[in-house]
């Protein structure tokens, strides 16, 4: 479009008045719309109200276009005459081009009108911007005596070689359009590429009693021209020389293989070639595969997920780090307790009692406040936490036993925080305070035949399991008992024997005597040295600990068959008492195992003979 | 080997249009386009036919639609193309492409009167009536190309003769500075903006199926066939011939004035007389302007799927609201189910209308088998691509529904590829697609190292369009 200035710029018509019109008027309407609304534009203004119009107006005259800069008279346009450089021939043809504006811009004016009468032929500009367009394609070539040598063919004389180099070279490796294009006449002694088909010519030809062409195939002429330019390569270049990318062409042209090629392209041509049905057989086939495929694939991602329910918690709990591990109420526990045991020992080895522990010791503490015990506990945990509080809030609707059995509801007495798997339950119960004990349990399950991991733990399986574990922990108590019975009665036996022994020869007991007393100091310090040390296997060291009070005590009881009674005893409260929380169950474990040392000690020989000694 | 990347685009200085006032001419066998270069249209676009009247002081040749449309005594309407779509009557050719040139484009010289000779001879300045009796005087002037390029178009199949005849004509005749060959279905895919493809070109005389790669023509593949607009044209007057009562076909020349009738009923209009009515040809081809009217408005392709003899395909067609046609007197009805017939035999040889003159055509020039034919002969590795771009063009593509049908059939003897047709909306693009695609062509700054200059064509003969122009 061209504004009322190009116009006149054009013309040559005068610019300054008729502008500044243009301006005044322009300004007058700007103002006016405020006022002067005629007409139905005002009726649909009055129709608006007091609200604006939900269109913004611009004005049409506002066309956002760059202001023309040049003020002076139209530039002058020339019939440039140039010649491409990307010829040969020096063909001179004529495009429009800026005329160069020689002469200073004051005389311009004057000029213009003397320029015209002179009609002086411009310049011949030489143009090179197309020259990157002239592009010759690499084709490899050979002498004589290298065709002789090298590349004689039975199949092709020396002419058709030439002949399909230079309709290569024509064609620029264009495969397609040189097989289209290839006709080779050998009756035309010329080397010219007379390829297209001249109608007289091949009738005439036709007439000639000359074998006719050789009808060659795509495949056979880049056979042909593949092998040569391998051929050719390797003489330039030794195999050995080869860079990587020169290697990788000699392979690719020494390797052509011309009937895999053809067979490719049959098999190419009879998959274009098929029938509509086969077509929509081979759809419905597709169409049917993909659909078994996207169920398989359902099936097994439902499949997976389900195991991952299953199997998770097991898995994971142990492996993954980080606060993730502690979002089951266990794990918080296992947590704490391991806090616990630490800042205790602290306080030992400190050999202070009455110091403000840093973690509260009381369990009720740690099941009604969770996030107390546990600065580093998420945030996550203590909602989940919250969450679980509000539940035990909420009203119970009594149900009859029936009801209850049939909708699977239980109710507990107490709750423990947070949200616990049944898996996790199960698997809390087949472990013990120490390992040893841990690995029986899990002999003793294997033994009875109960896998590894429960799927679907109820609560009713964990019911039942935990009686289970609750046996087989007995039983195993009961195991124990019975070989530190045994155990005693043999050293009874023994020190029987001995004592029958030394009332024979006395000396003996001397020899023994002394080779005991390193034991028993060994002993002692043993014990105190154990005491302030920290260590990281609290249970061991506990242990440990209370063995050497054991010792005392079994000294000051002197009496091995009372006490095995009593551990019996507090074994099976242990077993039982498990269930409702860990921590009562734990120091009521520690006595239990307290109990096993003290029998342990007791089977030292070296401390019986102390005993001996003591009451000798 | 150094390919330019295709799919990269081209910096901004790449897509260097330099326009050298290069002329391009797409002769065929219903008109001649011609136009600069870098245009969007022909600006020249003139009939193939010509009026001869034969005098005693030898045949005056009339051009352009003006001067053919004129009834006349003795004025007899010819074309000077072939019936094998390959210029027969070169001279006449020459003539009239001259006459579509300077009517239009370069015509009048303006940058020099005083050199031109224009104002010496005034008469030159009509419609080119008296051309042949100017042509000694002009001899000696300055020759209408001397200051263009000429960018011709040939049928796939132009023969090496024909191709000769047309640089001497530009070169000797015309003066013009550079030339270049380029067939129709390259320039067509150019227009559509492809370098590969097949192009159907449906055109006046001939039908043709041309495999594009890289932008030159696979030679092999080259089909051609005379199912075309002429052959619609008659299928047409063969139908009107056949129906009862018999359609009468009258040109607008006969009808001096007409009354509305109803539908069906004979016509009422007043018809001029001639003292010596006009020739045959002159009002058969007046008769094929009513009948391109008719193409245009009423005649329907069957858009599938199937052909439209199979099953209840016919039923359908019955069904469907007819098109009402009014001829130049008067006569109208509404053309029901006959207007899918006139182009079946496009498509399906056994529902061609057939007589003595017009015999059953060959089921191989049917445009299925064209296409399957064309495809047949590319190496396989290029069919796909080939099939992704089938090029539309041709004015008789405009029949209703042919993209249609078109689409069905290839998609029915290619079910298995990816088969795109590119059939452009605008009316012009599809009846110019090779006079545009030479437009582009030839304004191209790349494109100036392959004119065949002057002196190349001096230095070299003739024959040297064999070589470049490939
Ligand atoms: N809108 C139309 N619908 C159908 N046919 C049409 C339409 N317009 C023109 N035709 C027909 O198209 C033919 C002319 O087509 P076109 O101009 O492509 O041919 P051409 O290039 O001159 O001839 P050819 O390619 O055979 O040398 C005529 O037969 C004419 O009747
Ligand atoms: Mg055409």
């Amino acid at each position: 479009m061209a504004s009322g200035r190009d116009v006149r710029d054009m013309l040559g018509l005068p610019m300054g008045g008729d502008v500044q019109k243009g301006a005044v008027q322009k300004r007058a309407k700007v103002a006016a719309p405020v006022r002067r609304i005629q007409g139905v534009a005002r009726e649909v203004a009055a129709l608006y109200g007091e609200r604006p119009p939900p269109v913004a107006v611009y004005e049409a005259k506002k066309a956002y276009r760059a202001k023309r800069q040049n003020q002076g008279p139209a530039k002058k346009w020339v019939q440039q005459p140039f010649i491409n450089q990307a010829r040969t021939d020096g063909l001179v043809l004529k495009h429009w081009r800026r005329k160069p504006t020689t002469a200073p811009a004051v005389q311009d004016g004057e000029d213009v009108p003397m320029e015209e009468g002179d009609n002086t032929e411009p310049q011949v500009e030489i143009n090179g911007d197309y020259l990157k367009y002239k592009i010759e394609v690499d084709i490899p070539t050979f002498s004589d005596e290298e065709y002789e040598a090298h590349l004689r063919s039975d199949d092709w004389s020396r002419e058709e070689t030439d002949y399909l180099f230079q309709v290569v070279k024509d064609y620029s490796y264009r495969w397609a359009v040189i097989w289209d294009r290839y006709d080779y006449q050998p009756a035309h002694k010329s080397h010219l590429p007379q390829q297209t088909a001249n109608s007289e010519a091949s009738q005439a030809l036709a007439a000639l009693p000359f074998a006719p062409p050789k009808q060659r195939t795509l495949e056979d002429l880049k056979a042909r021209f593949y092998q040569i330019s391998a051929k050719l390569m390797k003489l330039r270049i030794p195999e050995m020389q080869m860079d990587a990318e020169q290697y990788a062409t000699y392979e690719m042209l020494s390797t052509f293989n011309p009937e895999l090629e053809g067979n490719r392209k049959l098999l190419a041509a009879a998959l274009m070639n098929r029938s509509m049905d086969e077509v929509k057989e081979e759809e419905f086939l597709l169409a049917e595969l993909q659909r078994i495929n996207m169920a398989a694939h359902r099936l097994d991602a439902e499949r997976a997920e389900l195991r991952a329910r299953l199997e998770a918690p097991a898995s994971n709990q142990q492996v993954s780090a980080g606060m993730s591990s502690f979002t089951s109420s266990q794990a918080l526990q296992a947590l704490f307790q391991q806090l616990f045991q630490q800042d205790r020992s602290k306080k030992r080895a400190s050999g202070g009692s009455g110091g403000p522990s840093r973690i509260s010791l009381t369990t009720n503490d740690l099941i009604q406040t969770p996030s107390s015990a546990n600065a580093q506990m998420s945030a996550a945990a203590r909602r989940q936490s919250m969450a679980t509080n509000q539940s035990v809030q909420t009203p119970i609707r009594t149900l009859s036993p029936q009801q209850e059995y049939r909708y699977n509801v239980s109710t507990h007495d107490r709750l423990t925080s947070g949200v616990t798997f049944g898996s996790d339950k199960l698997l809390k119960m087949r472990q013990a305070k120490s390992n040893v004990q841990t690995q029986k349990i899990a002999t003793a399950l294997a033994e009875l035949g109960v896998p590894e991991v429960i799927s679907l733990p109820t609560s009713k399986v964990s019911d039942v399991f935990e009686q289970l574990i609750g046996k087989v922990s007995k039983l195993l108590d009961v195991r124990k008992v019975r070989e530190k019975e045994e155990g005693e009665c043999r050293v009874l036996e023994q020190m029987k024997e001995r004592r029958n022994s030394e009332a024979q020869n006395g000396h003996v007991s001397m020899s023994n005597g002394t080779s005991v007393e390193p034991q028993a100091k060994q002993e002692i310090p043993d014990s105190q040295e154990q005491t302030p040390g920290v260590d990281a296997e609290g249970e061991a060291d506990d242990d440990d600990n209370n063995g050497a009070d054991g010792v005392a005590d079994a000294d000051g009881d002197g009496d091995g068959e009372v006490e095995a009674d009593a551990e019996g005893e507090e074994d099976d409260e242990d077993a039982e008492g498990e269930e409702d929380s860990r921590v009562p169950s734990e120091t009521v474990s520690r006595a239990a195992s307290v109990g096993h040392k003290r029998s342990a000690s007791v089977l030292s020989q070296g401390s019986n003979k102390d005993s001996k000694r003591a009451r000798k | 080997m150094n390919n330019l990347n295709s799919s990269a685009t081209p910096a901004a200085g790449e897509y260097a249009g330099d326009e050298v006032s290069a002329i391009v001419l797409d002769p065929g066998y219903s008109s001649v386009r011609a136009g600069f270069a870098g245009e969007d249209v022909p600006k020249s676009v003139c009939p193939s036919w010509y009026g001869q009247i034969d005098s005693d002081s030898g045949p005056q040749y009339l051009f352009g639609e003006n001067a053919i449309y004129r009834p006349a005594p003795n004025l007899q309407i010819k074309n000077y193309w072939g019936a094998d779509g390959v210029v027969e009557d070169w001279d006449t050719a020459a003539k009239l492409w001259e006459y579509a040139i300077t009517s239009r484009l370069t015509g009048t010289r303006a940058s020099d009167p005083s050199k031109n000779g224009l104002n010496d001879d005034p008469k030159e300045n009509g419609n080119g009536e008296a051309m042949d009796v100017n042509m000694e005087t002009i001899e000696n002037q300055e020759k209408p190309l001397e200051e263009s390029p000429l960018l011709m178009t040939e049928p796939g199949w132009n023969p090496t003769k024909a191709r000769e005849k047309a640089i001497e004509i530009a070169m000797e005749e015309w003066g013009t500075p550079a030339f270049y060959l380029q067939k129709t279905g390259v320039l067509a895919a150019f227009a559509s903006g492809k370098a590969s493809g097949i192009i159907i070109d449906v055109g006046a005389s001939h039908t043709s199926v041309t495999p594009v790669l890289d932008g030159m023509v696979l030679k092999k593949g080259v089909q051609k066939s005379p199912l075309a607009g002429n052959f619609v044209s008659n299928q047409i007057r063969l139908g009107f011939k056949r129906s009862q009562p018999e359609i009468p076909l009258t040109p607008h020349y006969l009808v001096k004035s007409k009354t509305q009738v109803d539908a069906g009923s004979p016509a009422q209009a007043v018809y001029r007389t001639f003292d010596t009515p006009p020739t045959d040809s002159f009002r058969y081809y007046q008769e094929e302007r009513v009948l391109t009217e008719y193409k245009e408005s009423v005649v329907e392709v069957w858009p599938g799927p199937g052909r439209l003899s199979n099953g209840t395909n016919e039923e359908i067609a019955k069904s469907m609201p007819g098109r009402p046609f009014e001829m130049p007197d008067g006569w109208n009805q509404v053309f029901g189910v006959d207007r899918f017939k006139a182009a079946e035999g496009l498509f399906d040889a056994n529902a061609a209308l057939t007589d003595d003159a017009n015999p059953r055509p060959k089921d191989e020039h049917t445009l299925p088998r064209l296409v399957q034919a064309a495809v047949q002969h590319v190496d396989a590795d290029q069919r796909p691509i080939l099939l992704q771009n089938i090029v539309v063009t041709g004015a008789s593509t405009l029949l209703y529904k042919f993209g249609d049908r078109l689409n069905y059939e290839i998609n029915n003897i290619y079910p298995s590829t990816r088969n795109k047709l590119i059939a452009p909306g605008p009316v012009v693009e599809r009846k110019y697609a090779a006079w545009i695609g030479g437009s582009i062509l030839a304004s191209l700054g790349s494109f100036h190292q392959l004119w065949i200059s002057k002196k190349e064509y001096e230095e070299q003969g003739a024959n040297i369009v064999e070589k470049r122009c490939r």
